[in-house]
């Protein structure tokens, strides 16, 4: 088996996990959030379906990210019945779990998300070589899975909106 | 360090599309960081360190060499390497390498980050070295430093050695593999090229204070 098709099943598996109906308790939790290589979120981001993908790379004890988070959620709820995968990575220690559980419920996110579960450096590689690594990081997607848009520290949302719906403009173009 | 076919492609592809400007990146607050070869900027700036009295980049400058650490007391990548950073500090301020550790942040977005909580974590952790405040975050934007902690290590010649993070895990210092800092501090002080020259973290982004 070829390696991309290799990772869009293990992302198609992924996505179809996480998309499990929840029972009482763990939606008390919050939605699960699954540890994954790079290259699994980079399949996921790749995946056929999407037509534009925002990646959100956060932590809970990251003042920014909290600071953004609302922000991103609004244009990921303004976009999404247009095509925009939402995907949230979430850098947090494995102890932190919880806590990130619990701030994805409170904020309503009901999509897959993920936890680092690699090395440092090539997490941050595999996502942008331009990326040192500072959070909160924001990755904006084509349909094709290229980079449209990246920034690094708390986005501002009208540029995020910008990139967003240009990412589904290309996408529009190519058809 | 050797890539993989797939890791080629990948950073090519990504560095084609900057290259070509297609990917409009914006970075937060600091200019692209400072290039393997250059000189520290802005030695001569006085920083209040936590014993009270006013420091420079030059007035550490060691004899082998000088490290100068972008650090801060509430980020948990930060605390996570804390014990390491100290022990890294103490040891090397005695072989004649310079030592700074630098708090660029605004206590004004975390309250953590204050002056009086960097004495105390100074005291509590043993540091020997200067803990100094940047007070108008100006020479982390010099530098480029994007994020805590993040290293620069410059050789006896004055120019940027190394860059990047101290080793490769921060959460378990059991499993490390690679002490990236440490390896660059013991070719730096032997007037050997270090290996391995620039490495990566995920870490806090500073909280740069308003420009004045």
């Amino acid at each position: 088996m070829s390696r991309p098709i290799a990772w869009m099943l293990a992302a198609a598996g992924i996505a179809l996990a996480s998309s499990a109906p929840a029972g009482g308790a763990a939606r008390r939790q919050g939605p699960v959030i699954r540890p994954a290589t790079p290259r699994q979120i980079l399949a996921a981001v790749r995946a056929p379906g999407a037509r534009a993908v925002v990646l959100n790379v956060w932590a809970t004890w990251c003042v920014p990210c909290r600071e953004e988070f609302p922000d991103v959620m609004r244009i990921v709820s303004a976009y999404r019945g247009r095509g925009l995968r939402p995907v949230l990575v979430s850098a947090d220690f494995d102890d932190q779990v919880p806590a990130a559980r619990r701030f994805l419920r409170e904020h309503g996110v009901d999509f897959p998300s993920y936890l680092k579960s690699s090395d440092d450096m090539e997490f941050i590689n595999a996502l942008s070589p331009r990326w040192s690594g500072a959070l909160p990081a924001t990755f904006v997607y084509d349909a094709g899975g290229c980079l449209e848009y990246f920034h690094e520290g708390r986005v501002p949302p009208l540029e995020l909106e910008r990139a967003v719906r240009r990412a589904l403009a290309s996408t529009a173009g190519r058809k | 360090m050797q890539l993989r076919a797939l890791d080629r492609w990948v950073f090519g592809f990504w560095t084609a599309l900057a290259v070509m400007g297609g990917v409009p990146a914006r970075a937060q607050e600091a200019p692209p960081g400072l290039a393997l070869g250059d000189p520290a900027p802005m030695t001569d700036v006085k920083m209040k360190n936590v014993d009270g009295r006013e420091v420079s980049i030059a007035d550490v400058q060691g004899t082998k060499g000088t490290l100068v650490i972008f650090s801060c007391n509430a980020c948990p990548w930060a605390k996570a390497w804390e014990k390491r950073i100290v022990a890294l500090g103490n040891s090397w301020q005695k072989k004649g390498v310079g030592v700074v550790v630098v708090n660029s942040n605004d206590p004004g977005r975390v309250a953590e980050d204050d002056y009086a909580t960097m004495q105390k974590h100074a005291k509590e952790r043993g540091m020997s070295y200067p803990y100094v405040v940047d007070a108008t975050s100006d020479v982390a934007r010099a530098f480029g430093a994007a994020h805590t902690p993040e290293a620069f290590l410059f050789g006896a010649d004055g120019k940027l050695a190394y860059h990047g993070t101290i080793d490769d895990n921060a959460k378990e210092p059991g499993k490390v593999k690679t002490r990236y800092l440490e390896d660059a501090l013991k070719a730096v002080a032997a007037g050997r090229e270090v290996a391995v020259k620039e490495t990566k973290a995920l870490g806090c982004g500073i909280k740069f204070r308003p420009k004045a």
